[in-house]
Parts: structure tokens; sequence; C-alpha cells
């Protein structure tokens, strides 16, 4: 079209998800027309994290050390772990402020039709570390669709199964009413989830 | 109301616009781009009328680029889907026919749709199900293929078998609300003992894992509410082998009347029912019987070439031309 590395540039920009081919347009040339320090700030922030960002050996969570700084604060709850899909999810856990224990993030939810199995995500390290003793309880906080809803069953399942799984407590988020809506505008799917998951005052 | 005028005139247009104007899609196309006029950049329906006794104004519009788009009273709705929890609108075309005479698989699409509309809570249950049979069949697919193993399929088992089992309890609560008046409504259009019957079980993880070796040899699952059915009968008979043409007609016209009976009373307002081209293959009888229905079931608009097809006078007497509609 304009220029061949212009092009590769909107064609890699178009990969990233919620970027269309226009976005990706308008990108580009808002990064070619800006000044080349803050162009290569943002290609070199890309390098950086690629570089240095890696996985917690001990949750899977995103680290740029061997361990994250939740796995490494002693001041967490190490008897509690919060079973998460993706990063992003016990980013959005700590920002409640609410819980103090440790993350597992599985790196997805199981779907065949996607190729992802159990072999896949990290559930054999989560019956590990339950086997290694110390935790009491696990939180299943996987999303309240249907693949996340069958890797709540499943991991609810093996860790039933496993060495110590039956010293453990597995619980799973509640789903229900957004606070600070009204009745009125919750659509009948979620309004009949809370009605079924009740509780007594 | 009585909607008439000659063959191709455009009767079946104002139908279909009444139907994608109160829930948002057609009764004969999924393809949104089908409702531009060719050569247009975009189509709208609006539509004004009276609910519970209030005015109520429906907006919706196609574009090409930005989709669909709905208001209700001035006020946009967050999505398309949420007309169909403001207004029912049940609709009769002569392929419904395919609901009596057709495969499982048209019962099943219909009931289901009507499932939706009589336990709103429990209307994406179908959808649910069949995202677990395509992940179950999938898991089944790649452990055949050698790239997945067997324990990989379990947590689809049981997925299958408990949305399989809430899907099962669902559909057998949704006909057990209309199977009582749709026997009444048959025999008044003339069809004696008329029955809704369910055939299938839920299924079991149990189930399932017996049939697992024939399951991974086809690659798909073999058991569950995906392939069970409804028998539709009149006495002994069941329709769909045994009916007649005009049978299975009244079949499906007595689900319909069945179900804006149990709508409206279930929601308090009766559905808007759209009834194209179904007097011309009923006796003069049945005709009558139809007609006074219509009479006490709320807002319905029928549709025939002309007006002496309706034994009763008619609220309202449409003509449509090409291009036109106006009172008669």
């Amino acid at each position: 079209m304009l220029s061949p590395s212009v092009d590769n540039l909107v064609a890699q920009l178009s990969r990233l998800p919620g970027i269309g081919q226009r976005t990706a347009q308008r990108l580009a040339f808002h990064i070619l027309s800006t000044g080349k320090e803050e162009a290569l700030a943002l290609a070199g922030a890309i390098g950086e994290v690629k570089e240095r960002v890696r996985f917690c050996r001990e949750c899977g969570n995103l680290t740029e050390e061997e361990l994250c700084t939740i796995c490494l604060d002693g001041r967490r709850d190490r008897t509690v772990v919060c079973v998460v899909e993706q990063p992003v999810d016990a980013i959005s856990l700590e920002r409640t402020h609410e819980y103090r224990g440790l993350y597992h993030v599985l790196g997805g939810s199981l779907s065949p039709l996607d190729g992802i199995e159990p072999e896949h995500l990290r559930i054999g390290e989560l019956i590990r570390r339950v086997g290694e003793g110390g935790i009491e309880e696990v939180v299943l906080a996987t999303n309240p669709n249907m693949t996340g809803e069958a890797t709540a069953a499943y991991i609810a399942d093996r860790l039933r199964h496993s060495n110590g799984g039956d010293r453990v407590r597995v619980t799973r988020l509640a789903s229900g009413l957004p606070v600070g809506g009204d009745l009125e505008y919750a659509d009948e799917v979620t309004l009949g989830r809370a009605l079924a998951g009740r509780r007594e005052l | 109301m009585l909607v008439t005028g000659a063959n191709g005139a455009g009767k079946t247009n104002l139908l279909e616009a009444l139907h994608v104007g109160t829930q948002g899609f057609s009764p004969r196309t999924r393809a949104d781009a089908q409702l531009v006029r060719l050569g247009c950049e975009g189509a709208r329906v609006a539509l004004g009328g009276e609910r519970a006794g209030r005015p109520v104004l429906l907006e919706l519009t196609v574009q090409a680029q930005q989709g669909k788009r709905a208001k209700l009273n001035g006020a946009s709705l967050r999505s398309v889907e949420q007309l169909r929890g403001e207004v029912a609108t049940l609709v009769f075309t002569p392929d419904r026919l395919a609901v009596v005479k057709g495969g499982p698989a048209a019962r099943r699409a219909y009931f289901d749709r009507s499932l939706a509309r009589l336990l709103p809570a429990r209307g994406m249950l179908p959808t649910d199900y069949a995202a677990a049979v395509g992940q179950r069949n999938a898991a089944l697919r790649r452990a055949a293929g050698g790239l997945g193993n067997r324990t990989a399929i379990e947590p689809w088992t049981r997925q299958v078998a408990s949305l399989g089992a809430s899907l099962v309890v669902a559909r057998q609560e949704a006909l057990g609300l209309l199977a009582p008046a749709f026997a009444e409504r048959a025999d008044e259009l003339g069809l004696t003992e008329a029955a809704l019957d369910y055939t299938g079980a839920p299924p079991t993880v149990e189930e399932l894992d017996a049939r697992l070796d024939r399951d991974l040899e086809r690659g798909t699952t073999g058991a569950g509410p995906h392939l069970d059915d409804v028998t539709v009968s009149s006495g002994a008979r069941e329709l769909r082998s045994f009916g007649s043409q005009g049978e299975q007609r009244l079949a499906v016209l007595s689900l319909l009347l069945a179900e804006a009976e149990v709508l409206t009373e279930l929601r308090g307002v009766p559905p808007l029912l759209l009834l194209d081209d179904v007097l011309s293959e009923l006796d003069a009888t049945r005709r009558r019987a139809l007609a006074e229905r219509i009479g006490v079931v709320g807002q319905t608009i029928v549709t025939a070439t002309g007006a002496d097809a309706l034994p009763l006078e008619p609220a309202q007497l449409l003509e449509v031309k090409p291009g036109a509609v106006s009172e008669a």
C-alpha cells in the first residue's frame, strides 16, 4: 500500500485482540507521527516484558523473579488458595483488598474445541501444591460460563480423589446479582441463578 | 386484524416487519442483510402500540456496518435480544408445518424456543448444553486421533450429564405447561385427544461412560437430549407419520394458540400473534372455530388473499398493495 514496513506494522497490530484493520491503521499512523523516542519506548517495553516477565514457579502468576510478590509475601494466608483462569483475574480479586490468601493461575479453561485439555492447564501443579499440605481451602474462581464451570467441576473432582484432597475444603465463588443494581434491570438468567443461590438471613 | 392483498402484494413482508420490530430477527432468515432493500444502506422498523394499557414505542434499525440496534420508548436497549423479553410474538407461516411433520431437530428447535419464552431463567440451557456436547465431541475426536487422552473426556461427560439433565427437566416442565392448553385448543379445532409427550430421559454419567467406546469410534455423543424428541399425537396416532396435512396444520396452530394462552397467564400480557396464510387450507367449520378463538387471544394479525376468507368481521381490515398498506 504505502510502504512494506507500514503494512507490516498494521498487520502486526491487527493481530492484537480487539484491534481491527481500521484501528490498526490508526495506531500505525499515530506511531509514525510520534517522536522516535516515544515509539522506541513502546517497542522497548514490549521487548522488556517478553524478556523479563515469566510465570511464578509456585502459582503461575506473572512475575519477574522466581516467585511472584504474592507468594513471597509472608503476611498472606497460606492456608487458602484461589484458583483463577488468567493472571488478570487475580488482579481483579486483588483490587477487592478482601482476599488475603494465595493464588493458583491455570492459564485458561478446559476447551477441547480449542485444543485445551487438563494437561495444558496447571491442574497437576495445583494437585501437587495441595498434596504438600498446609492448604485448608481451595476457592474455585474460574469464570461463571460453560467452560469455566466445567473446569471448576473437574478440579473439584480431581482434588477429592487426590492425595490429601480429603482434608481440603473446596468452595466456588457465588454468582448472582451485581451489587448496587436494581432487580428491574437484571436479566432472567442472572436473576434465576441468584434465586437458586439464595441464603438464609 | 385481517390483512388482505393479491399474491406478491407484500402481506408476508408486513408480518415479517412486525416480527423483526418486536423480536429483533426475522422468522424467514438469520442473515440480517436480507432485511435491507437492495441498494439501500439500512432498514428501520418503528412500531407504536399499547401494552397493558400503556403506550409503547419500539424502534429497530438494521445497518450493514453497525448491525442492529433497538430502542424501547426512546431509550436504547443494551442488546436487540432484550426486545424478546419485552414483547412476545408468535408466528405461523406455512413452513412451520415442519414442527409436526419434519424431523426431531425441527421439533427440538421449536420447543426450545418455547422453553426460552416460558422459562426465561433457563432460556440459555439449550445453548449451553449444545456447547457442552460440542466440547465433548471435540474431546472424543482428539482422544480417538491420539491428540488427547480418555481422561480429558471426563469433565465433559459430567457437564453433558448435568446440563442435559437440567435441560430434560426444563423441557418437560415447558411441555407440561403447554400440553393441557394444547389439548383444549386442538379439540376446539376438531383434533381430538391431542397430546404432547417427551421422549427421552435425563442422561447420566454412567450411561455416557457405558457407551464411551462407541462414542469414541463415531466421534460424537450418542445419548442425551440433543437426540430426544417430542411426540405430537391425536389419540393413538402420531401426527408426524399418520396425520393428514390438515391435521398437521391444526396441530401447529394449536401449539401456537396454547403457548399464547400460557404466556398471557405468565406475563399478564398476551403475545402478538402473526398468522400467515393460515385460512386457505382450512374447511369452513374450522375456519370459524379459529376465527372465534382469535377474537379472544389478544392481538392477532391474519393474512389472506380476500376479505371473505375470515368468517367473522375483523376489528380492522387492511389492504396491501405493492409498497403500500391502507385501511380498507
